[in-house]
């Protein structure tokens, strides 16, 4: 794959925009039957010098569960990069609809803290278009860099489907790649749990910017083809990383897998488990969440110390 | 806390209207404030002996206005006529026919009180004549007399003079407002025992008294008596009445202590409790006692058990423990909490009013016992008593038995506790075994 | 559960036994009867009962117009407009005004531990007299706007113009007219404190014959220390109630294990945790009087026990390393190491019933051979608890639980057992108190008569 060829916006595009850009070119696509293309461009989008704002990052603290430190929680930095990626996703060259992509996995690393008064350049791109027995996944990339010394600070791949969107020319894969073994997961004693409200997804919409549709309302949701409104992955695993708590030290990957999506409202149950090396310093925490209810699995996923 | 009936008859139109209605009239009763007048006038002294010209004396030294002949139209505050020389019953006349020239320049709550010996030590038939004439003289004097005025007798043994310390103590009590509900009624002076107050308004300084039932009506009242008069109180009552007991001991500064008086060990804890508190015990007041009425022909075993239990088996129980102790040596003093319903009976209450009288027995019998160490025992029986219990009372029968007495209206709390806190003072160390009812001279009964 | 293989938490001891110049002794205590909630005290603020429970106390030692040294208590559900609530009762009551007073807050550790910080004040010499206590309503909780609500009444105070004023008042939905209850579950895993017991309660395997067992010989310690007279001078009745209003002196093991489960149903193991061997929510106040020797001698008033020592712990229980309320667990070989004692040493064992399980919980835990090797860091179980010896004049399943008075009950109780019982073996009798806490904290404390 080629390196992608930068493109820098003037500042943070708008979601609520990019959004409503999205219907009316998913809109446009289905009138006239116009396609763009069976490939990722090769494109990255870039801002500079983004400032995270402080009042906003605050809210989102203490809706995730985190301490009000001046650091930008890794979850938080997820959400200021995220308007940039749709940015990709959006484009009139993007080959899948970005309206209902569904958020198969999340990785993060985050390389040094980031202070709330750091200026920020933000980049992102796609790549790895591959088939998935239900349609066509790919990864968006996002690299977070110091603005001043140009430090890698913080780095996303976020994996999403395209269900039902089957590409000329790319195979579905064999029989890996699918859930693993969600059937025969059994629940342990949960270290805590969840009350989402049917608000829990206009909230942190609210905090993230993210105004996708399928997490407002109900209305909307089944617009969009779905029986209810659902949880955000994205805040779920934030909640999970607050719970992880003070333990991760300051440079730490950040994995999330999502499985059976969370209706609201809902009651979901965490486990939180720390292990530790031979040495007796923190390697990892795992977590696994589940509704208590059925037992079904909603998320997996490990916060572990970047070497 | 004077009833509303007494209040209305005693003021302007109210008191027109009642006159010529011809209604009771009781008055608002004179009753002790600290550094108020021992009288309200002047006091004219009847009679020729001895003993009459000793308390003529005293009473100017108390600094009081002494008359011995009555002036014309004069206002006075108080008659004491002393008859501790009467001989034969035709003595009699002489002072009792001048002190009746006087009645009528009586003020309002004033005082009338004789001074005699006791029949039962007369030395003749007509001695014991003249001396028990004038129980029925007074009592008969008392029924006579308006306004608030009471008249009260003491009773001094042969060989004591008219001024021994507790013939003073119980004059003075006799003729100041702390016995304002008490009338025609006698105390008896056995012994030169006891001692005036050198600070009249703190007659108990430095006593440590114990108040059983102190929670709520008479017995915080006899608490909040006896801490004004100088005592530190140990408010005792059940544990199930302890919040009133808590507000009743921080208002008199004492401590409260929560015990089942019935229970075994209930002198011990009480002495203890003293002890360890303040370092003395001198006072005991056995207020606790409770009702539960019934006819005798529907009484069970319940009601009757747990009357007698409390009111009289618990006070015979502690005073045993109180006679055995050493911290009880030095003059202590016990007072009882009997009742008219002990003396002349009550129906519906042969429980109460066994256990009632059985307190006046123990009373007279323990006398003795207490002797040779200076202590007292006395009891107060009052009559119909204005508290929470009376208040419940249906209307009519409570308005009856307020008004059938010579005072034409109920006591005040206050009442029985100025008597007790009278027996429980230095100066009533010569009155023991004595039965003193604080019933406005109850008409009905005995 | 993740597998821990230190001993973090275990019995490291630090620091040594303190050589205290003075002692701080227990003179005594009152308390109100605790109440369901609902119940008696239903109108009845913080403010109204510790007041009532000091003015019982004053009265029971005599301290009216006294200046005590400090008053401290506390609650754990408490009013903004009781922000100086214990100086706020010392005014109300008949002790001096001239007595200072500050609250304290540990969840249900509050009384304990304002037990702890007055004796240490006592024993450096700072005060000679004490009070300490704490209470709480579940009846009066505090019930707070909304937070939408709560940051619109905010910016609404700050606006200047009407115009402002009225654009933020626009902002008001009805959603944000709810108020919001408190509620008893642990903020950083929502799970109730219940909840959080049953997971422990399954984790050591405690039945649910044995829970219900504890529970009827609390409900059957207390009423018999109630016929005995015992409290008689540990309480005064408020608002008409003479004794411990959730009480069942007539309950039967039959009646308990009648009752239906209500936590940990929806956990893999059988739910044993019932309304019958937890307890209730609760209403009701505690103090206790602490002095010196020469102080209470002074003042002619009793020396029941002094305070020996103190120990708080705490536990992962975000992480489920260790149950919510398993604190006291690493907190009482601690102190118990401070004085060289072990658990035979004790003669009587006040270990508060949050839940039954808790307290069967601990004790299992104590005698587990591998938890003492691994997380106490001894060289097997730390020991028995002789059950002849635990709470032998009932506890929190009878008595109820009103948080932060927990302490000053069982604190005033045992001070006066262990003077009931004297000396044992020609030493002073001891005792040995736990309480957990929310947060995953306990505090313990050792007593001894005096």
């Amino acid at each position: 794959m080629t390196e992608p060829q930068p493109v820098v916006l003037g500042e943070l595009p708008s979601l609520s925009k990019l959004y409503v850009n999205a219907a009316t070119t998913a809109a446009r696509r289905r009138v006239m039957g116009t396609s763009a293309g069976e490939r990722l461009p090769v494109v990255s989008h870039e801002v500079r010098n983004v400032l995270a704002d402080v009042g906003n990052l605050t809210a989102y603290q203490h809706l995730v569960g985190e301490t009000a430190s001046d650091i930008l929680p890794a979850g938080y930095v997820h959400a200021l990069a995220f308007p940039v990626s749709m940015s990709v996703m959006n484009r009139d060259d993007f080959p899948l609809p970005l309206l209902g992509m569904i958020h198969l996995r999340n990785h993060a690393e985050q390389h040094a803290p980031i202070l709330f008064s750091e200026p920020l350049d933000i980049r992102s791109w796609a790549e790895n278009l591959a088939g998935h027995r239900a349609g066509t996944q790919l990864d968006v990339m996002a690299e977070v860099r110091s603005a001043s010394s140009g430090d890698l600070l913080w780095r996303g791949v976020s994996t999403y489907l395209a269900k039902g969107v089957f590409l000329p020319g790319i195979d579905k894969p064999g029989n890996s790649n699918g859930s693993p073994g969600s059937s025969d997961f059994s629940p342990p004693d949960p270290t805590a749990l969840w009350q989402l409200g049917l608000d829990a997804g206009r909230n942190y919409a609210t905090v993230s910017g993210d105004f996708n549709p399928i997490h407002l309302s109900v209305l909307s949701a089944k617009a969009l083809g779905l029986r209810g409104s659902i949880a955000h992955g994205m805040y779920l695993a934030s909640r999970a990383l607050a719970d992880v708590g003070a333990v991760k030290s300051d440079s730490f990957a950040w994995d999330v897998t999502f499985e059976a999506p969370v209706f609201l409202p809902a009651r979901v149950a965490l486990d939180i488990a720390t292990v530790h090396s031979g040495s007796g310093g923190w390697e990892r925490s795992d977590y696994v969440a589940w509704n208590p209810r059925s037992g079904r699995r909603h998320f997996t996923g490990t916060v572990s110390a970047l070497s | 806390m004077t009833d509303k009936y007494t209040q209305l008859v005693s003021h302007g139109l109210g008191k027109d209207v009642a006159k010529r209605l011809g209604l009771p009239q009781p008055v608002v009763l004179r009753r002790y404030q600290p550094g108020a007048p021992l009288v309200t006038g002047p006091v004219l002294v009847i009679g020729d002996s001895a003993g009459a010209d000793d308390i003529a004396t005293t009473l100017l030294g108390w600094g009081l206005d002494v008359r011995r002949n009555a002036l014309p139209k004069e206002e006075l505050g108080a008659i004491v006529v002393v008859l501790d020389a009467v001989q034969h019953p035709r003595d009699l006349s002489k002072s009792v026919l001048t002190a009746g020239t006087s009645l009528r320049d009586l003020a309002a709550n004033a005082r009338v009180v004789t001074i005699s010996r006791t029949s039962q030590s007369a030395p003749s038939p007509a001695s014991a004549a003249a001396r028990q004439g004038i129980d029925g003289l007074l009592r008969s004097l008392a029924k006579e007399l308006r306004a608030g005025t009471t008249a009260n007798g003491i009773l001094l043994d042969d060989d004591l003079a008219t001024t021994s310390p507790s013939a003073l103590g119980a004059l003075r009590f006799f003729l100041s407002g702390r016995s304002a509900y008490v009338d025609g009624q006698f105390l008896t002076v056995s012994s030169t025992s006891g001692m005036l107050p050198n600070d009249s308004d703190k007659p108990l300084a430095g006593k440590v008294a114990v108040v059983t039932g102190a929670a709520r009506g008479i017995g915080a009242a006899i608490a909040r008596t006896l801490h004004r008069d100088g005592a530190t109180i140990v408010a005792v009552d059940i544990p199930a009445a302890g919040d009133h007991l808590a507000a009743v001991a921080n208002e008199v500064r004492g401590t409260a202590l929560q015990l089942d008086i019935s229970r075994d060990d209930a002198g011990h804890r009480i002495i203890e409790h003293a002890i360890e508190r303040y370092g003395r015990l001198d006072i005991v007041v056995h207020n606790a006692g409770i009702t539960r009425d019934r006819l005798l022909a529907n009484m069970d075993e319940g009601r009757w058990q747990s009357v007698i239990a409390v009111n009289i088996a618990a006070q015979l129980n502690i005073n045993e423990a109180l006679m055995a102790s050493k911290y009880f040596k030095d003059a202590p003093r016990i007072v009882s909490v009997a009742s008219t319903s002990g003396i002349a009976g009550n129906r519906g209450q042969t429980n109460y009013g066994a256990s009632k009288g059985g307190v006046i027995g123990m009373v007279r019998s323990t006398a003795a016992l207490m002797e040779s160490f200076g202590g007292t025992i006395n009891a107060v029986a009052p009559g119909f008593i204005e508290t929470e219990m009376t208040a419940k009372m249906p209307f009519a029968i409570r308005e009856a038995a307020r008004r059938l007495n010579s005072l034409k209206q109920g006591g005040q709390p206050q009442d029985v506790a100025e008597a007790i806190a009278f027996l429980a003072s230095d100066a009533a160390g010569g009155i023991s075994g004595e039965v003193l009812r604080v019933c406005g001279q109850q008409l009905v009964g005995a | 559960m993740a597998v821990a293989d230190e001993t973090s938490g275990g019995t490291r001891n630090q620091g040594s036994a303190p050589q205290a110049p003075r002692a701080a002794v227990i003179v005594g205590g009152n308390r109100i009867p605790f109440a369901r909630t609902g119940g008696a005290y239903v109108k009845s603020s913080n403010q109204d009962m510790l007041t009532a429970a000091l003015d019982g106390l004053i009265a029971r030692f005599g301290l009216q117009d006294e200046r005590i040294g400090e008053v401290a208590a506390g609650a754990v559900l408490k009013h903004s407009r009781d922000f100086n609530l214990t100086r706020e009762a010392v005014l109300g009551s008949a002790l001096s005004p001239e007595t200072p007073a500050y609250d304290l807050q540990q969840a249900c550790a509050t009384g304990l531990e304002t037990v702890i910080g007055l004796s240490n004040k006592i024993k450096l010499g700072q005060i000679d007299s004490a009070i300490a206590g704490g209470v709480d309503s579940a009846s009066d909780a505090p019930i707070a706007v909304s937070e939408g609500l709560r940051e619109i009444l905010l910016d609404l105070n700050r606006a200047k113009t009407p115009v402002q004023k009225l654009k933020i008042i626009g902002r008001v939905r009805p959603k944000d007219l709810a108020p919001d209850a408190p509620n008893t579950g642990e903020p950083r895993t929502g799970l109730s404190m219940g909840e959080h017991q049953a997971l422990t309660t399954a984790q050591w395997k405690i039945t649910r014959e044995a829970q219900d067992e504890l529970s009827f010989n609390s409900h059957r310690n207390l009423a018999a220390a109630y016929e005995r007279g015992f409290f008689d001078d540990l309480i005064t009745p408020y608002r008409g109630l003479n004794r411990d209003s959730n009480m069942r002196a007539d309950t039967t093991l039959e009646k308990l294990s009648s009752l239906k489960p209500v936590f940990g149903k929806n956990l893999g193991s059988e739910a044993t945790m019932t309304a019958g061997n937890s307890t209730p929510l609760t209403d009701g106040a505690s103090t206790v009087l602490l002095a010196t020797a020469e102080w209470a001698d002074a003042h002619g008033l009793p020396k029941l026990a002094t305070v020996l020592d103190g120990e708080a712990a705490a536990v992962d229980f975000v992480h489920g390393k260790d149950g919510l309320l398993m604190a006291p667990v690493f907190a009482v070989p601690r102190l118990l190491a401070r004085h060289g004692l072990t658990l035979e040493d004790i003669d009587f064992f006040e270990i508060h019933e949050a839940f039954a399980g808790t307290v069967l919980s601990t004790l299992a835990a104590w005698e587990d051979e591998d938890f003492g090797r691994t997380r106490l860091g001894l060289d097997g179980a730390l020991g028995k608890v002789d059950r002849a010896k635990l709470n032998v004049n009932g506890s929190s399943l009878a008595a109820g639980h009103p948080f932060a008075a927990t302490g000053g009950r069982i604190v005033a109780s045992l001070a006066k057992m262990l003077h009931e019982k004297g000396s044992v073996d020609g030493r002073p009798a001891r005792g040995l108190i736990s309480v957990c806490a929310a947060g995953g904290q306990g505090v313990v404390a050792l007593l001894e008569a005096a």
